[in-house]
């Protein structure tokens, strides 16, 4: 059975795991059955997975769900992972995203989610979510979220975070079609760039 | 207003998964022959993951006793079968077929009649054929071939054949009407290390990613089907580490001036 060599944990290794524990391979030794490497996976991805759900679905309970599917997804598909396609993150950021989508973005859903939020504000940019574990990529976000016009911080964090459909962004900024697709793509290339993604 | 829909600048919104119904299928389908358009959704879901990271929460603590007792009874699913790698001749044209290579260079693209241009596309397909392993990426095969023959026969595609500074050629069919170009090579030599080929097009100042040529089989690699080419780009290639680079890293093998 492949063991992952544990590194010496100390407070660093919370917020910069070392090499033993890259996701990429955690995910490759996960994708041979490893369950070892799984519960390490587990501990590096459940902070984001549900962070992001709870952000996208906002009730508790479903949130918890969709994590759990996600993550057990991840065990049941490390296989497809593809390295060469993206990183590890990336590829369960999406998955959980979708999930995530899924779960809201049905016809009753959307007018619930309108009834009890009156209508939509979108997150401020020091309205994101803090936990002391990600307080460096939070606070990097921020800033440059913060950088982003105001059209295209709205529209980035409406489809991102509020899990909107772009036609339904457009509608709640009273923008048309075409402005909100360009100012969801040259957002999230200012953002691509400000944080330094490669 | 456009008549047509600007499928490229719908990179930002599939990548944020805000596209829904005929325009997400639609986009997928076009993804399927869109390298940059790929490339930019690439760099996007890794921009989005850090969107994600942002927002991180501990879950309850129960949750992950649930999970890892979930895991013990489900069933993993196996890796996807590796594509069969391509038979070297399969989508050569047969010999007979084949001008007498005076100049030696042996492109594969000598003549662009619409009767050869069929033919390498049929070829392309079975090439597509042969690779996919499931029905998803036979489909994703065949989107590409088609657009790859769409260039191929298009009334206004031109060919040029350049030589490249370390080794082999480049044949390259560009439409301007489509807007795409068609990169086949031959001879180039296999790089070491992970490295690949990649394609640029250049204009003004900037390189914007057009792809990375595919690996080779005996030397020549599988048609590559670059699209948002502008009036007056020219088309460049680097070598670079593997999964290639958003900028050039290292001076260009190989520039061609598209025609217009």
């Amino acid at each position: 059975m492949n063991r992952p060599e544990l590194p010496e944990l100390g407070p660093a290794a919370a917020t910069d795991p070392g090499p033993g524990t890259d996701l990429a391979e955690l995910l490759g030794s996960v994708a041979r059955g490893d369950e070892e490497a799984f519960e390490a996976a587990y501990d590096q991805l459940c902070r984001p997975v549900y962070g992001l759900a709870r952000k996208v679905v906002r009730d508790p309970a479903q949130a918890e769900e969709v994590a759990q599917e996600v993550l057990l997804e991840v065990w049941r598909t490390a296989a497809r992972f593809d390295r060469s396609r993206g990183s590890a993150l990336s590829w369960v950021m999406t998955i959980t995203h979708r999930r995530a989508i899924d779960r809201v973005r049905s016809a009753t859903a959307a007018a619930e989610r309108e009834q009890k939020a009156g209508r939509p504000v979108p997150p401020a940019p020091d309205g994101v979510a803090e936990a002391v574990e990600s307080r460096l990529d939070a606070e990097r976000v921020r800033r440059c979220l913060g950088s982003l016009t105001e059209l295209q911080r709205e529209s980035v964090t409406l489809a991102y975070y509020g899990g909107y459909s772009y036609p339904q962004v457009a509608t709640l900024l009273g923008a048309a079609l075409g402005t909100i697709k360009t100012r969801i793509r040259d957002g999230l290339i200012r953002m691509r760039d400000c944080l330094g993604v490669s | 207003m456009p008549r047509r829909p600007d499928l490229h600048g719908l990179t930002g919104a599939y990548a944020l998964d805000a596209l829904d119904g005929l325009e997400l299928d639609r986009f997928e389908h076009h993804l399927a022959g869109c390298p940059s358009c790929e490339h930019e959704v690439r760099g996007f879901r890794e921009t989005a993951a850090r969107l994600a990271q942002a927002v991180a929460l501990p879950p309850p603590p129960a949750l992950r006793q649930r999970v890892l007792g979930a895991v013990t009874v489900t069933r993993q699913l196996p890796p996807p079968a590796p594509p069969a790698p391509p038979a070297p001749r399969s989508w050569l044209r047969p010999a007979a077929a084949r001008p007498a290579a005076a100049d030696g260079r042996g492109g594969w693209f000598p003549r662009l009649a619409a009767a050869v241009a069929a033919v390498a596309a049929a070829v392309a397909i079975a090439l597509g054929v042969q690779q996919a392993a499931t029905q998803h990426q036979l489909d994703q095969a065949r989107a590409h071939n088609a657009a790859v023959a769409a260039v191929l026969a298009a009334p206004d595609a031109r060919l040029v054949v350049r030589r490249a500074a370390t080794g082999g050629v480049a044949s390259v069919v560009t439409s301007a009407s489509r807007h795409a170009v068609v990169v086949s090579t031959s001879g180039m030599p296999a790089l070491t290390g992970g490295k690949v080929y990649e394609l640029w097009f250049l204009s003004g100042g900037t390189a914007r990613p057009a792809g990375l040529l595919p690996p080779g089989a005996a030397g020549r690699t599988a048609p590559l089907l670059a699209s948002g080419v502008g009036h007056g780009d020219r088309l460049a290639v680097t070598i670079e580490p593997a999964g290639g680079t958003r900028q050039p890293t290292t001076k260009p093998i190989l520039m061609v001036t598209l025609p217009t």
